[in-house]
């Protein structure tokens, strides 16, 4: 049974289609890479599961659900979480409000009673900023908690983004080429973290990434996409010696 | 700013809030304040009301010119009910908060689904069209306005008496009031996890919204408690002034409410707005002598402040702007060499 269903995904920007009938299915439980040269339409396609772009045509089914008409705070609700490209983070908090923020859908008591701040909408609050702190103990940047956003090295920025995504205990997680920009010892850390997300958490995990070592040692499955086609789909072994990726992608660079 | 409120720092501006007020509540009663100065201090606390109700829009992203048509529909809810049906105005006084939060809702609903720039656009279409409808409809007393409209009624005090609205000093105890509750209300949704949904749409809209926050949604919230304390102090103004004409409520007015906000510090959404309507009240007292060119030095003093100094005059207490500054121009005086040269000459 697929947790996450694409179906005959499109998009079009004005005539021009940034994504072409995609479809795949992800299973419960596993780390699922998407990989592409520039401009496939990986982002694209994160974008339409989210729900920040409106696809043109096909539809996103989520543990059964059509999740295609919803909009983007409900894709959030229902289990979706997510990562962006450039790196995306309230810059001017602390690292433990960053990830404090991500609590907003964990509270159960109403309105009312966080305005009147009742003895459980501050006990609410007081779980939520314990189970903040725990969360970057948990990813390791525990002692940058009181630093503003801004002022951290890009590797732990990109960690604090993962971070905010696990606040809100996502089922599913999409990262958005979570190790771009990072020296290889960070990326080792990463990709370590990213297991223990699937293996501790139980989290499925959708990555888009370039990085070809990153999707082999990651990666359980993978789509190719190529000019917003899907062009193979199966193991990453598999995959990489497809002769239609090889031209598409990886003759025109090195390998890793 | 912060996502979270520092607790330290919080029980400090509570017990600054609690000193202000005390003062506040005192000054009067010492002899000390004139007619004049009492009228000053009451339309600084109106516009005090105005700006922070301003200021919650600014806190979830949104800049608002036409918050005065919000303050007028209180305004006038107020005073034609009291008039028209001759209910009491400590009924008229809710009322006129309620209505104009019903009247907020859909506007808000409407106008909050477009983008930041047409949003802003948008509020002032509101304002002109509810300056235009009240100057139309002879009902609502057109653009001759409304006159003789009745002050509040006396209040019987046991074993005291009764607070008649006769001089100014039972208004600025009622203004006090009204400040006070709106205080006590934002300061209490700012800290709640309301107030930190809010920040989050202010700081990153996008990634709010991955955090499953309904920003449409926070932001109706913001913009329809903010109306009703602009409705609030709408219907204090009603019977303060006693007269009302829609030349009070234009864009001009929405726009100095803005100026308010900007003056005191945008990021400081009480505070700022506090001493920037207190320095806009007072100030023009200052040039009246020119006072028919005062919106020119209003207009000019909100370029300026737009430009040079954006971050408001809270910004400078914050950031130990001026300690910085001062350390700065000896440190460059010290290595002047004209200095040294007078030095050796010495």
């Amino acid at each position: 049974m697929a947790f996450l269903e694409v179906r005959n995904l499109t998009k079009h920007f004005g005539g021009l289609a940034s994504l072409n009938g995609v479809s795949f299915e992800v299973y419960e439980g596993e780390i699922f890479g998407i990989i592409g040269p520039n401009g496939a339409g990986k982002t694209t396609l994160f974008n339409l599961i989210s729900r920040f772009l409106s696809p043109s045509n096909g539809q996103i089914i989520f543990k059964e659900r059509d999740i295609t008409p919803l909009r983007p705070h409900e894709i959030a609700q229902l289990g979706i979480g997510r990562t962006f490209q450039n790196t995306t983070l309230f810059m001017k908090s602390t690292v433990l409000d960053n990830v404090y923020a991500g609590f907003h859908m964990s509270y159960k008591a109403g309105h009312w009673k966080a305005f009147l701040h009742t003895l459980s909408a501050r006990k609410e609050d007081r779980i939520a900023l314990q189970r903040a702190n725990e969360i970057i103990e948990f990813m390791g940047i525990g002692r940058l908690k009181d630093e503003l956003a801004e002022n951290l090295p890009h590797g732990h920025q990109r960690i604090l983004e993962i971070c905010i995504a696990l606040a809100t205990s996502p089922e599913l997680l999409l990262l958005d080429e979570p190790v771009t920009g990072m020296n290889p010892e960070e990326t080792q850390y990463v990709v370590s973290l990213i297991k223990r997300l699937r293996g501790d958490k139980g989290i499925t995990i959708v990555i888009v990434e370039h990085n070809m070592i990153v999707v082999r040692s990651l990666c359980e499955r993978i789509v190719v996409l190529d000019s917003g086609m899907k062009i193979a789909e199966g193991l990453p072994q598999e995959v990489m010696e497809n002769e239609r990726v090889i031209e598409a992608y990886l003759g025109k660079e090195e390998v890793g | 700013m912060s996502l979270k409120s520092n607790e330290g720092r919080s029980k400090q501006i509570a017990l600054c809030l609690l000193l202000i007020i005390l003062i506040l509540i005192v000054a009067p009663l010492t002899g000390l304040v004139k007619q004049y100065h009492l009228h000053l201090l009451i339309m600084a606390g109106v516009n005090t009301i105005l700006a922070i109700s301003f200021l919650m829009l600014i806190a979830v992203g949104r800049i608002t010119i036409g918050a005065a048509a919000f303050w007028g529909i209180g305004a006038y809810t107020s005073a034609l009910v009291v008039t028209n049906l001759h209910i009491s105005y400590w009924l008229a006084l809710p009322m006129a908060g309620i209505l104009t939060g019903i009247i907020a809702l859909p506007v808000g609903a409407i106008i909050l689904r477009t983008p930041g720039m047409a949003f802003v656009v948008l509020t002032m279409v509101v304002n002109m069209v509810f300056v235009e409808t009240i100057g139309h409809v002879e009902l609502l007393g057109g653009w001759v306005g409304l006159i003789d409209i009745p002050r509040p009624d006396p209040i019987p005090i046991p074993f005291f008496g009764t607070l008649k609205f006769g001089g100014k000093i039972p208004y600025y105890y009622l203004m006090l009031f009204l400040l006070t509750l709106t205080v006590v209300v934002f300061c209490a949704l700012y800290q709640s996890r309301i107030g930190r949904a809010w920040r989050a749409i202010k700081l990153n809209e996008r990634l709010a919204q991955t955090l499953g926050i309904n920003v449409w949604k926070y932001r109706l919230l913001a913009f329809v408690v903010g109306s009703i304390f602009a409705g609030l102090i709408g219907s204090f103004f009603a019977h303060y002034f006693q007269s009302l004409e829609p030349k009070q409520f234009t864009v001009f007015k929405s726009v100095y409410i803005q100026i308010y906000g900007i003056l005191g510090g945008l990021d400081f959404y009480i505070a700022g707005g506090a001493i920037g309507s207190v320095i806009m009240t007072f100030l023009p007292e200052l040039l009246r002598g020119i006072a028919e060119y005062e919106p020119i030095f209003s207009g000019i003093l909100l370029i300026m402040l737009v430009v040079f100094f954006p971050g408001g005059i809270m910004s400078l207490a914050h950031a130990g702007f001026v300690a910085e500054n001062v350390a700065l121009i000896i440190k460059t005086l010290k290595t002047l060499p004209l200095l040294n040269n007078l030095r050796k000459k010495g």
